[in-house]
């Protein structure tokens, strides 16, 4: 017998063989309907039957509160990792998006970003933003995160938790809560790796990480999500529901974003991006599968970061904040993709992704206050904002920002804040941020709402962008934030790690820039590769 | 014997190949290279700024052969090879002075 006879048999015997197999026995529970009843209930509570008394209801309302919070929790924390998983995402998406010699050098930043600044956020940026945020009702209260700097309305200050510890937050509500809201930090800490990418030293990006897991993020975030003095901008000055920033796009990606800014603003623009009469050389990535790949991993990982940000799966809300996101996500792609096909020619396949991320970075805020069409509104305006706002700049600010993160997550973070305000439409918030009724913006006649959202993102730039800036002109006199010229046109892998991404390969340095020869400029000087040098900013 | 070189788009190497070998060539060899003529490469657009591609991708291809076979076989890499746009590349013959094979250290012709 030939050997595909045999094993053409042998597939025949297994085929018989199960549906005899298929007749044994009777089924249990095959649909599932039958599983989990009063039985569970009777031997998890140590009982012989349900009592008809008092005691029996409160044993009965327990075990049905603490269901609730289980449920909760494992909401949270799934969430949680999905949010933990964009990491990758964006590890992918600024590596492919920068030059094949710093690949290294970009992976390198991503893993240490998290674990930096993840440690300086359990340190004291936990406390510094949710010590004093107690009751978060929807994951048993959090009861030991009860104190803060300010008074009523105008708190400044969380005060329990350093090191998981402080003010008894060894608790099982604390900790879900940490998991998610770490992940969250972390998000705007990595956003700033795209701004800097290709010229930042290792020990200065370190020390940045740790300012944002410390201070940056966590101060603001306490104002807006922490109990803060933003937050009850309703209850002080009547304005709304003060500010609301469902799952943040103003706490988290315009923080990222405004700190990028200043960061990119002190560092100066790469070797080579500008030419001598002022216009932009592009370096194009060098991996755009990456880039999508990074992009798909995002969006997937945001299908944590919005819908986690109930606190809960008991809010069923979650379907609504979903496909919010995922409307907008594809208004701004679509969007990118026409606007760079109208504009250049082709569709630009980096800007779509952006546009992508843009319109996810816009609906943060607003998706779980608005309806799926104004989704598409605020995805396609955020993918126009980003094409826009990625020339702006390059050509007229001339900050030189690598994988676009000051557009996306600056720019189209500040436009979902002030989403919120104008398409938020009265379904969903009562007692939001403990004012009584829905979240209504603008169009739906509550101008406070949009009032609460202009200040929460005015004062979310100067926070960010001005606290970097300060913290980076100092540390700049003592810690070397820019890398040598000859080491940025060799690319960073070997000169800060010596380590190539790919060692098997022949790189290609910026030879062909004309840079070589200025090297030997003065110290303190840049190159520009046009024959030119200018001053190190 | 003649070396003929030739450069070539690489999307049209396989039907190169296959001419050749009904001709009936006894060796090829093929490299991967970079080059431009006189448009001196093309400019694209990344992110909304321009930038130029100097070099593009081209196949080289290089075989001995004896005189009389020169002809038909530059014939067929230019039949096979054309599209009629620019770009398609360009070929040159030179004489060749010695071969060899090094397995036996046969010379001329016989190494063929």
């Amino acid at each position: 017998m030939s050997r595909a006879k045999k094993v053409f048999l042998l597939a025949l015997v297994t085929l018989v063989a199960m549906i005899v197999i298929g007749q044994v026995g009777h089924h249990a529970d095959p649909g599932g309907t039958k599983t989990g009843n009063v039985s569970d209930y009777l031997a998890a509570t140590g009982q012989s039957k349900v009592t008809l008394s008092q005691q029996g209801i409160n044993r009965l309302a327990n075990e049905t509160g603490h269901l609730r919070i289980s449920i909760n929790f494992t909401w949270l924390l799934i969430t949680g990792f999905l949010v933990l998983f964009m990491q990758v995402g964006f590890a992918l998406l600024v590596t492919g998006l920068t030059r094949a010699k710093n690949a290294g050098h970009m992976m390198m930043m991503n893993l240490s970003s998290f674990v930096i600044a993840l440690l300086a956020y359990y340190a004291i940026g936990f406390a510094f933003q949710f010590g004093g945020v107690a009751p978060v009702a929807n994951i048993g209260g959090a009861g030991p995160l009860s104190s803060l700097i300010g008074h009523g309305n105008a708190g400044l200050l969380g005060l329990h938790g350093f090191f998981l510890q402080t003010g008894n937050t060894y608790d099982v509500g604390v900790m879900a809560f940490f998991l998610f809201q770490v992940v969250f930090m972390e998000t705007a800490g990595y956003i700033i790796i795209g701004a800097i990418a290709e010229r930042v030293t290792f020990a200065g990006f370190i020390f940045a990480e740790i300012a944002m897991g410390a201070v940056i993020y966590p101060i603001y975030g306490m104002w807006v999500w922490g109990g803060g003095w933003l937050a009850h901008l309703g209850q002080s000055l009547d304005l709304g529901h003060g500010a609301v920033d469902f799952a943040g796009s103003g706490v988290v990606h315009a923080t990222g974003g405004w700190a990028a800014l200043a960061l990119a603003i002190i560092l100066g623009p790469r070797i080579g991006k500008y030419r001598k009469d002022g216009s932009v050389r592009a370096f194009p990535g060098h991996n755009l599968g990456y880039v999508v790949l990074g992009t798909l991993v995002l969006t997937f990982g945001w299908m944590g970061f919005n819908p986690g940000s109930t606190f809960g799966a008991t809010d069923l809300r979650i379907a609504v904040v979903a496909v919010n996101t995922l409307l907008a996500a594809s208004a701004g792609a679509v969007t990118a993709m026409a606007w760079t096909n109208a504009k250049w020619g082709k569709p630009d396949i980096s800007m779509s992704c952006n546009g992508m991320l843009a319109g996810l970075v816009a609906i943060t805020a607003p998706c779980a206050f608005v309806a799926p069409w104004a989704s598409i509104v605020i995805g396609m305006i955020a993918g126009f904002l980003v094409c826009y706002s990625v020339g702006w700049f390059d050509n007229v600010f001339k900050v030189d920002d690598p994988c676009g993160a000051i557009s996306v997550h600056g720019m189209c973070g500040l436009w979902g804040v002030l989403a919120v305000g104008l398409f938020a439409d009265g379904t969903y918030g009562q007692l939001w941020n403990g004012v009584p009724g829905t979240v209504k913006g603008l169009f739906y006649g509550d101008g406070g709402q949009l009032v609460a959202q202009v200040i929460s993102a005015v004062v979310g730039f100067i926070w960010a962008w001005g606290v970097t800036y300060l913290i980076f002109i100092v540390i700049r006199r003592w810690v070397k934030l820019r890398v040598d010229p000859d080491v940025e046109i060799a690319g960073l892998d070997e000169a800060e790690f010596g380590q190539f991404c790919y060692p098997d390969f022949v790189l290609r340095a910026e030879t062909d820039l004309g840079v070589t020869h200025e090297l030997d400029a003065p110290s303190g000087t840049t190159p520009t590769g046009d024959g030119t040098t200018v001053g190190a900013s | 014997m003649k070396l003929i070189i030739a450069v070539i788009k690489p999307f049209k190497i396989d039907e190169v190949t296959d001419a050749l070998n009904e001709i009936g060539i006894s060796g090829i060899t093929i490299s991967e290279v970079r080059g431009h003529g006189r448009q001196k490469g093309h400019t694209e657009v990344y992110r909304g700024a321009e930038y130029h591609i100097a070099y593009i991708p081209k196949l080289r291809l290089e075989l001995v052969v004896d005189d009389a076979d020169a002809d038909r076989i530059v014939t067929a890499i230019m039949d096979n090879a054309r599209t009629g746009t620019i770009g398609d590349g360009k070929f040159w013959i030179l004489p060749i002075e010695t071969l060899g094979r090094i397995r036996t250290g046969e010379l001329g012709s016989d190494a063929l």
